[in-house]
């Protein structure tokens, strides 16, 4: 199996703030890995370290065996915030299609429109942010980091600040998007609070302590593939969620 | 539930304008059951005949003031814009040239004045930078806030796609600070019909502030009744079309 993001004795110092301890893992190609924690442990801080968003002190991180910066110039990551983070004087479309203006690719024009039916959106190219809801606004955010076809789709507790029935359902969603023929998608690296949805989505949930962040243990999930909501009343499922809240403890 | 709506637009309308001319009333009947003197406080209904007899000229000198007005402001937002993308763009300019904004906005008008005449002559190009000068600083103010208030998680949106500088400043941050941009320049609209006014004040052969002086020498009170309702009118008539125009281009913004 194809490494696609690995760290090695990953440390971040914020000054004397000793925020992220000898993180080393590896996601691989056609993982779905989770990364959870106790608030405040730095989760946000590592996924943004994978990104090149923000930098490390210490360690390595190789991305398709290059480097971070090699990655980002490459365009190969695709965030999603926990805000939509759209901008509010353009519509649906045009949010889509930013990321494309940027790299200079307006002529890839059939792709915004193919995506606004994969989120389900197709009928509200034309609204603005403020008319949408959350969860509707954090589709159009999945679809903008997809526009411009990245191989590496990173998450930073995206379905956090929506209610628990639209969650489920997005959860839903973005596994079914990621399974789709046209998807560029290789490896989603997922950061969230919430235990049951690691489990459910994921192939590998890595386990952060507190302060420092450190990785207290991976933990693997050998549910089987498609993931239907039906698997949240397996024994083997409730079995992982405990072994994992137990973890946390 | 849209009927409701409708009232109650009806209601903040109505209410204004049913006290303002309860005001007028009073003031109406006050002034002339104690015979007060009318070169002190003239009644409204006299005003008001007054306005209409000399709306001709009064429109003349209220056109005047408020060309200057929007001349000055019209130059005074391009510079301030240009000038607030350059503080935004390099701390040490901002820090260099900071002061210098703030004394020159902390100096009163007023005392300007004379200076502007003196350098412009005493036709409108002293009225026009008066109104500029006034009308500058609040948009460069606004200005470097808005093109600074940006959050972080647009800044990294734009980070994760390589966006070049020149791509963040005008598919974010130039969009961002428009509702700042507007904010200044409702209040720098205000402040440029007052600009060209006291510019008129120091030497002038027309406009409404020369109409205000020339008749507080003649002790023409009425006459200066409708100026001042005059100068008041341009004021808002030009806040309000700024108004508008913000509206459309901000239009993501509630107001």
């Amino acid at each position: 199996m194809k490494t696609i993001i690995s760290l090695k004795n990953v440390e971040k110092y914020f000054n004397s703030l000793h925020a992220l301890k000898n993180i080393t893992f590896d996601v691989n190609e056609g993982e779905f890995v989770s990364i959870i924690g106790p608030s405040g442990c730095g989760k946000t801080t590592l996924l943004k370290i994978i990104g090149g968003l923000t930098n490390f002190s210490k360690g390595s991180v190789t991305i398709e065996s290059g480097s971070v910066e090699s990655a980002l110039q490459g365009r190969k990551f695709g965030f999603v915030f926990q805000k939509p983070v759209l901008l509010p004087w353009r519509n649906v479309l045009e949010n889509i299609q930013l990321p494309l203006e940027i790299l200079d690719r307006r002529n890839a024009s059939e792709i915004p429109s193919k995506l606004l039916k994969i989120v389900g959106l197709e009928k509200f190219e034309n609204f603005y942010p403020n008319e949408l809801s959350g969860g509707m606004q954090q589709r159009v955010s999945i679809a903008r980091a997809l526009s411009f076809g990245p191989s590496i789709l990173l998450m930073d507790e995206p379905f956090g600040s929506l209610d628990e029935i639209t969650r489920d359902r997005l959860n839903l969603e973005l596994l079914r998007i990621w399974r789709e023929e046209s998807s560029t998608i290789s490896s989603i690296t997922f950061v969230t609070h919430s235990v049951p949805e690691s489990v459910f989505m994921s192939d590998k949930v890595i386990v952060l302590s507190a302060r420092p962040g450190a990785v207290q243990q991976i933990v693997d999930i050998d549910l089987p593939r498609p993931r239907t909501s039906e698997i949240k009343y397996s024994k083997k499922y409730l079995e992982l969620v405990q072994c994992i809240r137990k973890i946390l403890k | 539930m849209y009927k409701k709506n409708i009232k109650i637009k009806l209601k903040r309308t109505l209410t204004p304008v049913f006290v303002s001319l309860g005001v007028l009333v009073i003031w109406e009947f006050i002034v002339s059951i104690t015979n007060y003197p009318e070169y002190l406080l003239p009644r409204p209904i006299v005003i008001f005949s007054a306005l209409i007899a000399n709306f001709n000229s009064l429109l003349y000198h209220t056109g005047i003031t408020l060309f200057e007005a929007m001349v000055g402001f019209v130059i005074a937002n391009i510079l301030a814009f240009f000038i607030a993308v350059i503080f935004t763009h390099s701390k040490t300019i901002e820090a260099g040239f900071h002061p210098f904004v703030i004394a020159l906005q902390t100096t009163p008008i007023i005392a300007m004045a004379p200076l502007l005449v003196l350098w412009f002559g005493s036709d409108i190009g002293s009225k026009i930078a008066a109104a500029a000068l006034v009308s500058f600083f609040p948009t460069i103010v606004n200005g470097v806030k808005g093109l600074e208030t940006i959050d972080e998680e647009a800044l990294d949106l734009f980070k994760s796609f390589s966006a070049t500088r020149r791509q963040i400043f005008a598919k974010l941050r130039l969009p961002n600070s428009l509702p700042f941009f507007f904010q200044a320049l409702k209040t720098s609209a205000a402040l440029s019909v007052i600009g060209a006014i006291v510019g008129e004040f120091v030497g002038a052969n027309r406009g409404i502030g020369y109409i205000i002086l020339t008749s507080t020498y003649h002790m023409e009170t009425v006459k200066m009744f409708t100026a001042i309702i005059m100068s008041a009118v341009a004021g808002m008539l030009f806040f309000g079309i700024v108004s508008i125009i913000e509206k459309k281009i901000v239009f993501w913004q509630k107001f």
